[in-house]
């Protein structure tokens, strides 16, 4: 059975799809800007298969940049991080890369890597790897002196140290940095397929925009957010596992 | 033989481009079984003492022996710490928290959870075995960083102002229990704190640290008998001691 706000929220959209499609019949507003969800039903209805296709390419390249991007931000941020000199020296080349506009090495990555999914891959990374790193670097060297001396006190080994007591120590700082960075992996993956490639989402989108099918790019926009909103969720739901400890930690310092 | 054996200890810190000499030709034993504080004016130095002791920082001259084998890294098996701030890990329950020593070594679960339990319920918390810190007080949390340093079943517990963040009641509440605790594991203790009725009222040796370079200026016995009672704190003797131990302190040079 439904909850009453299911059945609310059910009305609500229903109410606005019928608007919308009712603003585009009605001529108010050009089909060019605006697809009406009937046009958008139909180009779903006529390259369904491509576009699942293009979907998939994308989470294939949006997984793999995030996978990755976490993998190199956490790790090397928490490596930096505990090593104070290191930090000294690299945060703030860190930071001056991040406010390089990373957009304008595009052009070097597809020349090296080619058109295909590797170079949104590895540009997917490059956007969300620094946010990653600089906030678990800040993470680590927020923690104070006395967790590390009750480390080597109980006889942790280096690797003990870093995962049991360092690395979830820091986790809280760390989700800043998780989730601008992972917003930049879906943007950049999105963004590059946008600007050359063979496949992806974003490749329809603007194949299609040069085409006018406006109801095909709409339906590219509509699983684009669908991606964008998926990896929000799970971010969220990080959030609220991560606060928790945040909350802990703050009673107990 | 001396459970510490302690001889011509010094430590040096450079704290920018100034040496700092934290401690000068520290020399004292301790015998097994015994409570034995260290009290001293503040920054003395006392704070290095107990890292020095555990092997957690290095002695930049003289030795430390513990069961006369010389200290250069830290032997938990041996050596616990207990820390002014019970330094717990937010994220673990009380009785995980316990556990913590014993896992990192790979002793088995079932094991530790019951050698953890009986330890959670000699420091009064076994109600409390699934609370996280942040829903213990303070007291609680440092009886459960003293359940989690005797986890190890070590032979030496070095404890820096442990109670020095409590309030007045709960310290001395404190203090009662863990003498209690001391004498049913017949763990040796050496305490600091900057109390000296806490001092006294514990230990069976009170160590007198001079200002830095700390060295010990004193070795004062505490004779009164034990199972010790609060009352004594008020008694005349105590009040004698606890002036002697004053002066040594505010005449030496600061």
């Amino acid at each position: 059975m439904m909850g009453s706000r299911t059945i609310k929220a059910l009305v609500i959209a229903a109410t606005i799809v019928a608007l919308w499609e009712a603003v585009v019949r009605l001529g108010l507003v050009n089909q060019i800007i605006l697809a009406a969800p009937s046009d958008i039903a139909l180009a779903a209805a006529k390259d369904g298969g491509l576009f699942l296709r293009a979907f998939a390419t994308t989470i294939m390249e949006i997984g793999a940049a995030i996978l990755i991007a976490w993998t190199l931000g956490i790790g090397l941020g928490v490596v930096v991080g505990s090593l104070p000199v290191l930090a000294a020296a690299t945060a703030p080349v860190l930071s001056s890369i991040f406010a390089i506009p990373l957009i304008i090495l595009y052009p070097l990555l597809m020349a090296w890597l080619g058109i295909g999914p590797l170079s949104k891959i590895v540009f997917g990374v490059l956007s969300g790897f620094f946010p990653i790193a600089l906030n678990t670097i800040d993470g680590v060297r927020a923690i104070e002196r006395r967790y590390l001396l009750f480390a080597r006190s109980v006889g942790a080994t280096r690797l003990q140290t870093y995962v049991r007591i360092v690395f979830p120590l820091a986790l809280p700082a760390m989700l800043s940095g998780l989730r601008i960075g992972t917003g930049l992996v879906v943007i950049g993956v999105i963004v590059t397929e946008m600007l050359a490639s063979l496949g992806g989402i974003g490749f329809l989108i603007s194949y299609h925009r040069t085409l006018f099918n406006t109801g095909h790019v709409y339906l590219g926009m509509v699983l684009a957010l669908a991606i964008a909103v998926t990896v929000n969720i799970g971010l969220t739901w990080l959030d609220r596992r991560i606060g928790l400890w945040r909350m802990r930690e703050q009673a107990e310092g | 033989m001396p459970i510490i054996e302690v001889s011509k200890l010094g430590k040096d810190f450079s704290s920018g481009r100034v040496l700092v000499r934290a401690l000068a030709d520290v020399s004292f034993s301790v015998e097994e079984g015994r409570f034995v504080t260290l009290v001293g004016p503040s920054g003395c130095g006392k704070a290095t003492l107990p890292q020095s002791l555990a092997g957690v920082i290095a002695a930049t001259s003289g030795e430390v022996r513990i069961e006369g084998e010389r200290i250069c890294a830290p032997m938990p098996n041996k050596i616990s710490m207990v820390f002014q701030d019970p330094t717990l890990l937010p994220w673990k329950t009380a009785l995980a928290n316990v556990e913590f020593p014993l896992d990192l070594r790979g002793v088995e679960r079932t094991a530790r959870r019951k050698r953890c339990s009986a330890l959670l319920e000699l420091v009064g918390l076994n109600e409390f075995a699934n609370h996280y810190p942040h829903e213990l007080s303070g007291g609680m949390r440092q009886r459960v960083a003293i359940a989690r340093g005797l986890a190890p079943d070590p032979r030496l517990i070095l404890m820096d102002e442990p109670f020095a963040a409590l309030d007045e009641q709960t310290r001395t509440r404190m203090g009662h229990d863990l003498l209690d605790i001391w004498e049913k594991t017949g763990k040796t203790v050496f305490f600091i704190t900057h109390s000296l009725a806490e001092a006294i009222y514990l230990s069976d040796f009170v160590l007198v640290m001079s200002p830095r370079p700390g060295r010990i200026i004193k070795t004062i016995a505490i004779d009164f008998p034990r199972p010790r009672e609060l009352d004594i704190i008020g008694s005349e003797a105590f009040g004698r001691i606890r002036n002697r131990i004053w002066h040594l302190i505010s005449e030496s040079p600061a």
